[in-house]
């Protein structure tokens, strides 16, 4: 019994599935990219280039990984694998086969918003401890993007629980069976997609690591194993994030019931959960790649003056209709 | 009241020992190394003034701890709307928010606060 919830946690439908999810996620993004600019996208590592965010891993991690003269070293040791961790963690918690996570709680989402609030918190540490001219603006950027988009973030990942009067996640997902939440609450996935780009740094959000400005942001001064670590927990995030918008927006692995025997319609509603998150991954690269990068104080001011007014209205309407 | 999950506790801890074991064991593949010399040094862009230590703003820090400690008293009064015993709520918002205060914390002791 303990083997088998191990092997959950670890292998299958926890970390191992979702690393190979994260790969999947930045290959589709990179192919979808590539498609909208006119370009091929990678190519040569597998089928269609399929292997080339793995070969990319691989390769990164087998460079030499140069710790800076005035990096923090202890930071800079423990704070890729405790960034990885935070993702890695959250994953536990969605429901993914059938309608029982991994591991569950009453109070779960709680502990999933913490996790995405550490995340951006190891981001700002991981910038800190490289000490470097780049890393230091990206991280100003970084913390003042956080405070910006983490209270839509909250309100719009709320209104779910308020809907379905349970801070469990799968209690929330449960709640859907007769409608998904995305049709009660559209402002509230739309806010939560916008504030999603912005923990993702994905533009027009991408100022904490704008390229063409800040050489490679709070990662400037990273190589080697870190650096493949860091890109991998971002890959990482952008699955776990779907995910998360999938499990409270659109019924989690829920679906029409084809199958009387529960084991073939256990393996269904594990497509539909699929099919929903490469859909909501799609909508991201697609995204990301239309639109172009914002300034920091155009970010800052369109959070607190859009998106946190739409997703407290959106909050308040389903207060007012729903409240029992 | 319901019983704990022991694995809400022990699942997480798994993933970061696993963690952390991979992370280590990954390090195998490639060479480290660090010491003093321009190879060490922040990168500068190709100018030649190589920069120290970068500085900023501490104001942005203070209001950003501020900022975490708000937002995990706003959880915690969320987390105990008709809740049945305050068990959960708290031990979800005492871990959840005791790694972001250690954390910051840790951020402060190393110099987070330098101007």
């Amino acid at each position: 019994m303990i083997a088998t919830e191990v092997a959950e946690i670890l292998i299958f439908p926890g970390l191992t599935f979702f690393v190979w999810i994260a790969f999947l996620f930045d290959w589709l993004d990179r192919k979808t990219s590539a498609r909208m600019q006119e370009r091929v996208g990678p190519l040569l590592a597998g089928p269609s280039g399929i292997l080339q965010p793995v070969a990319d891993f691989f390769k990164l991690t087998s460079k030499e990984e140069i710790i800076p003269e005035f990096a923090d070293k202890f930071i800079f040791f423990l704070g890729p694998p405790l960034f990885f961790a935070a993702p890695a963690i959250g994953i536990i918690f969605i429901p993914i086969l059938g309608t029982t996570p991994i591991v569950s709680n009453e109070y779960d989402l709680l502990f999933v918003l913490f996790i995405i609030a550490f995340s951006a918190l190891m981001a700002a540490f991981l910038g800190y401890a490289a000490a470097g001219r780049w890393s230091t603006i990206a991280m100003g950027r970084l913390i003042a993007q956080y405070t910006g988009y983490e209270i839509p973030l909250i309100i719009a990942l709320v209104t779910p629980a308020v809907l379905a009067h349970s801070l469990s996640i799968t209690g929330i997902v449960l709640a859907q069976q007769s409608l998904w939440y995305i049709v009660y609450a559209p402002l509230s996935f739309i806010v939560f997609i916008i504030a999603a780009l912005a923990e993702l740094e994905k533009r027009p959000f991408d100022i904490p690591s704008a390229k063409t400005e800040i050489v490679g942001g709070w990662m400037t001064e990273f190589s080697g194993r870190p650096l493949a670590y860091i890109k991998l927990t971002k890959n990482l995030s952008y699955a776990f994030l779907s995910a998360l918008a999938v499990s409270l927006f659109l019924g989690g692995p829920l679906g029409p019931v084809l199958f009387a025997d529960p084991t073939l319609q256990a393996a269904l509603e594990f497509v539909y959960f699929v099919v929903k998150l490469l859909i909501v991954g799609f909508v991201i690269f697609v995204v990301r790649t239309a639109l172009a990068r914002i300034r920091i104080d155009q970010a800052v001011r369109f959070f607190w003056m859009v998106v946190t007014p739409l997703s407290l209205i959106q909050l308040a309407v389903i207060m007012i209709l729903w409240w029992k | 009241m319901p019983a704990l999950d022991p694995f809400v506790i022990a699942g997480p801890i798994l993933i970061v020992v696993a963690d952390i074991i991979v992370y280590v064991a990954v390090g195998k593949l490639g060479t480290k190394s660090s010491g003093k010399g321009n190879k060490y040094q922040p990168f500068t862009g190709g100018e030649e003034q190589i920069p120290v230590r970068g500085t900023y703003q501490s104001e942005l820090f203070v209001f950003a701890a501020l900022f975490m400690v708000v937002e995990a008293f706003a959880l915690l009064v969320a987390g105990s709307f008709a809740s049945p015993t305050n068990l959960y709520p708290l031990l979800f918002l005492a871990g959840g928010g005791g790694i972001i205060i250690i954390a910051t914390w840790w951020l402060l002791i190393v110099g987070g606060m330098r101007q």
